[in-house]
């Protein structure tokens, strides 16, 4: 669901795993033959979390999304309401009776134009302005539901995800339009992700597939499991996974689409797909909750931890059943390797995740992570896609 | 049979059956001391597991499930290959915190929601009934509580006629504190309640939507106690093609999503059975002119006519096509039983075959005593609707009873359950919550509704 304007990654290749970075990582299931001290991986890769939780000041154990904006700060969409990371460290949050809609913030967006933030909420769509919240509910505007899912701000419109289909907010005119079963080919109106696409604009629909829809023609086109059914994926990589979209992110030609029963990718430019699911591919689970594309890495969200990938590499946090965090690395044509890392997740389960070039933000089930990556060793090199 | 579920059926076989004083708490699958099946593995880590219902058979987790019903082979979508990966297989975990936490503070009773359907639409009354056997389930549960002990409190929400309108009860749900909640008849409305289940963490069990897709979200927070459309059609499609031999498949059906999801396994079931339908024509609901699809209809030369659609819809629809000379068999959905089809159809009734939940006339005793208790409070007889809630409150009751005043472990309780006797018969749950078990096939004959004969399904018979 990566809706920023901000430069995608590009320079994030060639970060090599420090693992002398890691003390205490002696004991590991390793089988690699490739001494992982000098194997670059062309995705970024986290040497340690900090965590935060409720004794931290956050309002709540649960933390939906998460967002750095433009100005460099960190923004949390909680349980129990919308925080923002002080300079200092501290949290500062906001809830209904600050005026926000309702206190389960489930996604976030930024208008790069403004700076105003925009949130989806359970009980209506938020705008975070110059330190007022305006709501904006079905009832007393073009939101087609309250209960909002997703939101991005695309080429000066508001794109809202909701229970009763998309609704569509121009910043200038002022003017909502709705676009449901009625005015597209959604079958169903239960959209729940938004992404900006290259003049294109993706629809994660909920046993809809993604729609992409192209504002200038007015043209809407779906993609589709192609057998049509939610028992089985009858062959891979030949286009969604499934229909039930949990989330959509687009960056740098490549759309990718999480489900609740695996992964996929789609080559814009080249028009082919890409999928994967649990226990056949690397991928941690097939419970992926949000997707979070930067460059050509996609940060999965999933229910057992959080992978990184380019589609080719893959790295895979998860916490072992003793609370440790465990870094599984998958490289082309190698032995996968698992290494214990000195720090973890906040929780196995993760929502959401913001990225940049440098750091990672996870939130989960139990707290927010910051997952700090190893420093690069070597020159940047522009990542390839396999 | 997996040999933890013989023990466990072993436990069941051998629990004294409770004294009759007891008989609403105990007919209506309350506690007993005396056994106790074994908890889900999550659960068990809870130190709130009391003595439960000998009528709770829990699963496994990771243990492998029924596939696609349970339907035979030849009913399986592209049943010719292996496809790349199969879902639904094993259970879907929840995996998130939660089991730890402790009780909602200044907790003053134990709140259980209730979905209903949207005023003045066709499942409305369908809805009152289904409230009533939820509230009798939480006065029986109420009734049976120990002193000192927190009530049930039943939290009530009208659905809304609109699209997307049960996400936001569901959420107003929520905010209400509510334990886990039931509901609701309209597929559209339970789709969009589920996903909200998922952001705000509280178990859902569905007890009268029909809708094969709602369960096949993975989404581990819900469970459906009621047969859906896939097991009737399949049942139908079979008895079409292999019993009767029909081989040409007219299906009259409603153009809402209800008549369009329904048809839409029946269509691809009777295909691979080699009969694809001849036609496939729709009507709008309160139609009454539909000349020129009995004309269309006539013209195929059906030998078997599928209806799909509300009882008194259908009911004017088989008089007009046996009016018309239609001689062909006529085969309609559960909805069919129910006096406005047989008062709008008269005699073309005659003959129609559907398939049902199970035998309203039951003689067993949890089914006899749910109806005599039923008839005392409501002053009438309970239909299927009625039933199923019953049974789905019992499910959310008992969970509630095991797992204290925590969502997550409710949760596991509620969708670990594998095999459940409530007052509707053995349900079998398969990996993603659906009750499987087998739906018998109905005949209207000589003016009166008659069972065709079905083996007794109990978990034995569901393993073999």
């Amino acid at each position: 669901m990566s809706t920023q304007t901000t430069p995608s990654v590009r320079t994030i290749a060639g970060i090599v795993l420090v693992f002398s970075l890691l003390p205490g990582t002696g004991s590991s299931a390793r089988a690699a033959t490739t001494p992982a001290e000098t194997t670059a991986l062309p995705i970024p890769v986290v040497t340690r979390f900090e965590n935060f939780g409720e004794k931290d000041g956050l309002p709540s154990h649960k933390v939906h999304s998460v967002l750095k904006t433009k100005d460099g700060k960190l923004w949390l969409g909680t349980n129990n309401g919308l925080c923002v990371r002080e300079p200092e460290g501290k949290f500062h949050c906001y809830g209904t009776k600050d005026g926000l809609s309702h206190p389960t913030v489930l996604w976030m967006a930024e208008d790069p134009g403004t700076g105003d933030l925009w949130l989806a909420t359970m009980q209506g769509l938020s705008r975070f302005s110059g330190g007022q919240f305006t709501v904006f509910t079905q009832t007393n505007s073009g939101l087609p539901n309250n209960v909002v899912y997703g939101v991005a701000v695309i080429d000066g419109t508001v794109w809202a995800a909701t229970a009763g289909g998309t609704g569509a907010y121009h910043l200038k005119t002022k003017s909502w339009k709705i676009y449901d079963q009625n005015n597209t080919v959604m079958e169903e109106p239960w959209c729940y992700s938004i992404a900006a696409g290259d003049g294109v604009v993706y629809l994660g629909v909920w046993a809809g597939g993604i729609v992409e829809h192209d504002p200038k023609t007015g043209s809407f086109k779906a993609y589709r499991d192609p057998d049509g059914d939610f028992q089985f994926q009858l062959t891979p990589d030949s286009g969604p996974v499934v229909d039930v979209t949990s989330g959509v992110a687009y960056d740098d030609g490549i759309l990718w689409q999480s489900t609740y029963f695996g992964l996929s990718r789609y080559d814009t430019k080249e028009a082919t797909w890409r999928t994967w699911v649990q226990d056949k591919t690397p991928l941690v689970s097939n419970f992926i909750n949000t997707v979070f594309a930067r460059g050509r890495v996609a940060w999965l969200a999933t229910d057992r931890g959080a992978s990184v990938t380019d589609g080719t590499s893959w790295v895979n946090y998860i916490v072992d059943e003793n609370g440790r965090g465990v870094v599984r690395i998958y490289r082309p044509g190698q032995e996968p390797e698992t290494r214990t890392m000195t720090t973890a997740l906040a929780n196995g389960f993760v929502t959401a995740i913001w990225a940049d070039d440098h750091e990672a933000w996870f939130a989960t089930s139990n707290g927010l992570s910051h997952g700090v990556f190893a420093a690069p060793t070597n020159s940047p090199t522009v990542a390839s896609n396999p | 049979m997996k040999i933890f579920e013989l023990c466990l059926f072993a436990l069941v076989a051998a629990a004294p059956t409770a004294p009759a004083a007891a008989a609403p708490a105990d007919a209506a699958g309350g506690e007993t001391s005396a056994a106790l099946p074994a908890a889900p593995a999550e659960a068990q880590s809870s130190s709130a597991t009391p003595a439960s219902s000998p009528r709770f058979i829990y699963g496994t987790p990771g243990e492998k499930y029924p596939y696609y019903a349970g339907l035979p082979k030849e009913l399986l979508p592209y049943n010719k290959v292996e496809p790349y990966e199969r879902f639904f297989i094993t259970r879907m975990p929840f995996r998130g915190p939660g089991r730890d936490y402790p009780p909602p503070p200044d907790l003053k009773s134990l709140r259980i929601g209730l979905l209903d359907s949207p005023k003045y639409g066709p499942n409305w009354e369908r809805s009152v009934h289904t409230r009533e056997g939820v509230v009798l389930a939480m006065e029986e549960a109420n009734r049976a509580r120990p002193p000192g002990q927190l009530p049930f409190e039943l939290v009530e929400r009208e659905g809304m006629a609109q699209w997307g309108g049960a996400a936001n009860i569901t959420a107003d749900l929520a905010d209400d504190k509510v334990l886990g909640f039931l509901g609701t008849i309209d597929g559209a409305e339970a789709h969009v309640a589920l996903r909200v289940t998922l952001k705000t963490e509280i178990v859902m069990i569905n007890t009268s939507d029909p809708d094969p897709s709602l369960t096949e979200t993975n989404i581990p927070w819900l469970i459906r106690v009621f047969p859906d459309q896939r097991l009737e059609e399949a049942k139908l499609a079979e008895l079409i093609v292999h019993k009767f031999g029909c081989q040409r498949i007219a299906i009259l059906r409603e153009g809402d999503r209800y008549g369009r999801l329904g048809v839409h396994s029946f269509m691809a079931f009777a295909r691979r059975l080699g009969c694809p339908a001849v036609q496939e024509l729709l009507f709008k609901p309160g139609d009454t002119d539909i000349h020129h699809q009995i004309a269309a209809i006539k013209d195929s030369q059906p030998d078997a006519v599928f209806f799909i659609g509300e009882p008194d819809d259908i009911g004017r629809f088989v008089k007009q096509f046996r009016q018309e000379g239609i001689q062909a068999r006529f085969f309609g959905t559960n909805l069919l039983m129910d006096g406005r089809f047989l008062q709008n159809a008269g005699e073309a009734a005659e003959g129609m075959m559907i398939t049902y939940f199970f035998d309203l006339a039951r003689k067993d005793p949890l089914w006899v005593s749910f109806v005599a208790r039923f008839k005392e409070r409501w002053g009438h007889e309970p239909d299927a609707f009625a039933a199923y809630a019953y049974d789905g409150a019992q499910i959310m009751i008992n969970a509630v009873q095991r797992a204290g005043p925590n969502r997550w472990r409710i949760r596991d309780q509620v969708c670990n359950v594998d095999f459940y006797q409530g007052v509707t018969g053995w349900m079998r749950f398969d990996a993603i919550g659906n009750n499987i078990s087998p739906v018998p096939v109905v005949r209207f004959e000589h003016g009166r509704w008659v069972f065709e004969p079905e083996p007794e399904f109990t978990p034995s018979v569901a393993q073999q």
